[in-house]
């Protein structure tokens, strides 16, 4: 059984006039990896806000069609259960501090806290999230006083302690530098690597190639391409539907305009080596 | 003519901690400027202090022939503008024309001034279609353009844009690239911080790279992406197109892809 | 901070409060101006104990120095009364002024050292701990602390605006009326940042499940310990003698 089925899912926000999302039609599998692209006010945040249920339960508006989490239709989740189902970590590390906690440790222990869970046990696994996140030097700080970088790792470790079985991260680096990027995506990676389905929203393009399973590309409010990452990220009419490709992709596209095919379009740095070199060998024989 | 120089600026807060050490800078006018580095790395104390938001604890800062220790920034704004990076902080009125008005009419430009002014930045930043609506009804990159608008309605000779690249898609990207090179060509000094190495390459000649509190160089950016040591310093990557020339061993000082791809060629 | 350590303060918040109100009742018990001004020499020696001497006395007499001259001032001259003690022009001190304002003062200063006593000795945080355990609903508990925690936040945005003003021409330097002219364009970023964020914290306080029907627990734990009863049980003895004294006078 699928994680998430959504069908012909279409949304209208209370005040709009017209559909944040169009019949959206998806299928997100266990385990995998699922990169959200394409141009600002394509419905990315909608539809992440669907999955986590904060629509309907939270935005009212007009939801239609099927939005199902292991086959239960997101109308008939609980709020509170869902927490335990689907972490969402958002873009702003300065509003996702619960502000009521001094110390990072009780910081991420706040989840549990709410979930009643015994003392004990929630200082046992905090103290294992924050040794598997490398974090253990953020322990006692307060969590106003860090850094965005910082603050940001903080927020997903208090949604990782939840351990939801997905977690839906919505433009996590964008107010980051690359330090705070890097750091975050190790935790990505991580969590991946623990059989974590994932749905991430990101623009840094580049680092989708490398870490996404799919690439679902949104355009306003319909999905225009879905598949796995190499095919929708090689593809050149992404482009015309304002998403970004990868500049290995992009200089794959630009050989073989120029009449030097590469013999294959590369997604990463990797892949482009690997091509240029094959290239090479060929040509230079010829 | 350096039009802004910065000679043997530090600066240090109250409580002692010293988040700029040393920096000397100048800005020609018409000169569009990247600055990169690592959060903490004293970027945005920097250019804090080109506007006199923050007086030097140490050295001067002279804009045009002012001095910032004798100027408020009130005063200072009519040469300076200053982008901030979150636009929430700066945005305070209810439709986005008032808000693009404000500052040429706290200058006091006559009324068909201001009226120009005012439509040539919103038609710059791309937020015509948007002049009536609430701000805070607008998406966060839209937010960030009409504080951009804000800043250049004020029509300063130099115009500083604190990461203006972070969350933006390919058409804002797009938008912000022929902003900046509409206003350099203008004769308006462009200092951008941003962490985006791609958009550097895209829009800048000349690069300033900040590591722990210094300025560790300042060179055109074919050098400064090549200069693997000061990179590292700074702990930042090259460009992805120059990574990928550097790991095949070709060309030297490559940039951009069709760089790459002449560079190929010749070795076909 | 020492105060980790220091006897007074590790005592739970309901024992804390209770000696606040023990010298509360103790000033009103007890006729006369004196002792109620010696409360305030007596909290300092408490702040004293409890590793905050600096902080408590600082604030005590900043708050209470201003409204103690001022009511002074206004009972003296203004107070109805028949025996001038001096006067020039048409100002006069009566005698009952003089009194009268001893008496209030003297109760003003007892009853705001002792509770600026108790939120100096207990933190925030302990103080929202014991509410809960009485039953405030957890709602009620987290605006407060998140208020608390909020100000300082809201203090240093508010900064931050005020530079954004700067760099559009706004004069924030300089004159009472100038500032106050700058005051209030900071105020609609402010408030506009503060409902938009209020938004995102309600959806980062669902994602910790915080709506979730069950009872929460606490990684955090304060005990009573013998200490707390020992101090109350000589609270209440000491009421008691006083009440017993007082009425046998």
């Amino acid at each position: 059984m699928s994680m998430i089925t959504i069908k012909n899912l279409s949304y209208q926000y209370p005040i709009s006039e017209t559909d944040a999302l169009k019949d959206v039609n998806v299928t997100i599998e266990k385990g995998k990896l699922y990169a959200l692209v394409g141009a600002n006010g394509g419905g990315k945040t909608t539809l992440c806000n669907v999955i986590r249920g904060f629509i309907p339960h939270f935005y009212k508006g007009d939801l239609r069609g099927e939005m199902l989490i292991e086959g239960k239709d997101i109308r008939e989740w609980e709020l509170g259960e869902l927490s335990q189902k689907i972490g969402y970590v958002f873009q702003n590390p300065f509003t996702q501090i619960s502000g009521v906690k001094d110390n990072v440790f009780e910081e991420i222990a706040f989840g549990l806290e709410n979930l009643g869970m015994e003392p004990e046990l929630i200082r046992e696994k905090v103290a294992q999230v924050i040794e598997m996140l490398g974090i253990g030097y953020l322990r006692d700080k307060n969590p106003f006083e860090l850094s965005g970088g910082q603050k940001q790792r903080v927020a997903l470790a208090s949604i990782i302690v939840m351990e939801p079985d997905v977690l839906v991260i919505d433009e996590p680096t964008s107010q980051l530098d690359p330090k705070g990027t890097e750091e975050v995506f190790k935790i990505i990676e991580l969590m991946k690597k623990k059989g974590k389905t994932i749905i991430l929203v990101e623009h840094k393009i580049e680092l989708i190639a490398e870490y996404a399973d799919y690439v679902i590309l949104l355009n306003e409010g319909e999905v225009v391409m879905q598949g796995n990452t190499k095919e929708i990220l090689t593809d050149e009419r992404s482009l015309s539907f304002g998403a970004a490709l990868p500049q290995y992709s992009m200089f794959g596209l630009e050989m073989r305009k120029r009449g030097m095919d590469l013999g294959t379009i590369p997604l990463t740095e990797k892949e482009a080596i690997e091509a240029v070199k094959a290239w090479m060998k060929k040509e230079v024989k010829a | 003519m350096s039009f802004l120089t910065l000679t043997n600026v530090s600066f240090a807060y109250p409580n002692g901690y010293k988040a700029v050490d040393g920096v000397n800078m100048s800005f020609k006018k018409g000169e569009s400027v990247a600055i990169v580095g690592q959060n903490g790395a004293g970027k945005t104390t920097t250019v804090k202090m080109m506007n006199g938001l923050l007086k030097p604890s140490e050295g001067d800062v002279l804009i045009d022939g002012w001095n910032t220790r004798d100027y408020t920034t009130a005063q200072i704004s009519r040469k300076v503008g200053y982008v901030f990076q979150n636009p929430d902080d700066q945005i305070f009125h209810n439709d986005v024309y008032s808000e693009i008005e404000f500052g040429p009419r706290k200058l006091g430009l006559p009324e068909d001034q201001v009226k120009a002014n005012v439509m040539k930045a919103a038609e710059l930043a791309g937020v015509v279609p948007y002049l009536k609506d609430n701000p805070y009804n607008l998406p966060y990159s839209m937010r960030k353009f009409v504080t951009i608008a804000s800043v250049i309605a004020m029509d300063s000779s130099v115009i500083i844009l604190d990461e203006p690249t972070a969350g933006q898609d390919i058409p804002a990207m797009e938008r912000l690239s022929h902003l900046i090179e509409t206003l350099s060509k203008e004769g308006k000094t462009i200092i951008t911080i941003t962490h985006d190495m791609e958009f550097v390459v895209n829009n800048f000649q000349r690069v300033i790279v900040m590591a722990n509190r210094r300025v560790i160089a300042d060179d055109d950016k074919r050098s400064i992406f090549w200069e693997l040591d000061v990179l590292e310093q700074a702990m930042l990557k090259q460009p992805h197109i120059s990574r990928l020339s550097y790991s095949l061993g070709i060309g030297g000082n490559i940039l951009t892809i069709p760089e790459l791809a002449d560079e190929l060629a010749k070795h076909k | 901070m020492n105060n980790e350590r220091s006897m007074l303060s590790r005592l739970y918040p309901t024992t804390k409060f209770f000696i606040t109100i023990t010298l509360c009742l103790a000033a009103f018990i007890v006729p006369g101006y004196g002792f109620s001004y010696a409360i305030l020499p007596i909290c300092m020696v408490l702040a004293y104990f409890a590793g905050s001497f600096k902080e408590f006395s600082n604030l005590a007499v900043k708050a209470l120095l201003m409204i103690v001259v001022f009511i002074f001032i206004l009972q003296c001259f203004f107070y109805p009364g028949k025996d001038i003690m001096w006067s020039w022009s048409i100002f006069s001190i009566k005698r009952e002024g003089l009194e009268f304002a001893l008496f209030l003062t003297s109760k003003i200063v007892a009853v705001a050292s002792a509770f600026i006593l108790f939120f100096r000795i207990t933190k925030v945080k302990d103080l929202v701990y014991s509410l809960e355990q009485v039953g405030l609903p957890s709602k009620v508990t987290y605006v407060i602390l998140s208020t608390l925690q909020l100000i300082p936040e809201m203090k240093k945005l508010t900064h931050v605006i005020m530079d954004a003003q700067k760099t559009r021409g706004v004069e924030t330097e300089g004159k009472l009326f100038v500032r106050m002219k700058a005051f209030i364009p900071t105020l609609s970023p402010l408030i506009l940042g503060s409902v938009a964020s209020t938004e995102e914290r309600v959806l980062t306080l669902e994602s910790r499940a915080f709506s979730a029907k069950v009872k929460k627990s606490s990684i955090y734990k304060l005990e009573k310990t013998k200490l707390d009863r020992l101090v109350q049980i000589l609270l209440l003895v000491l009421l008691v003698i006083l009440i017993v004294w007082r009425v046998a006078l």
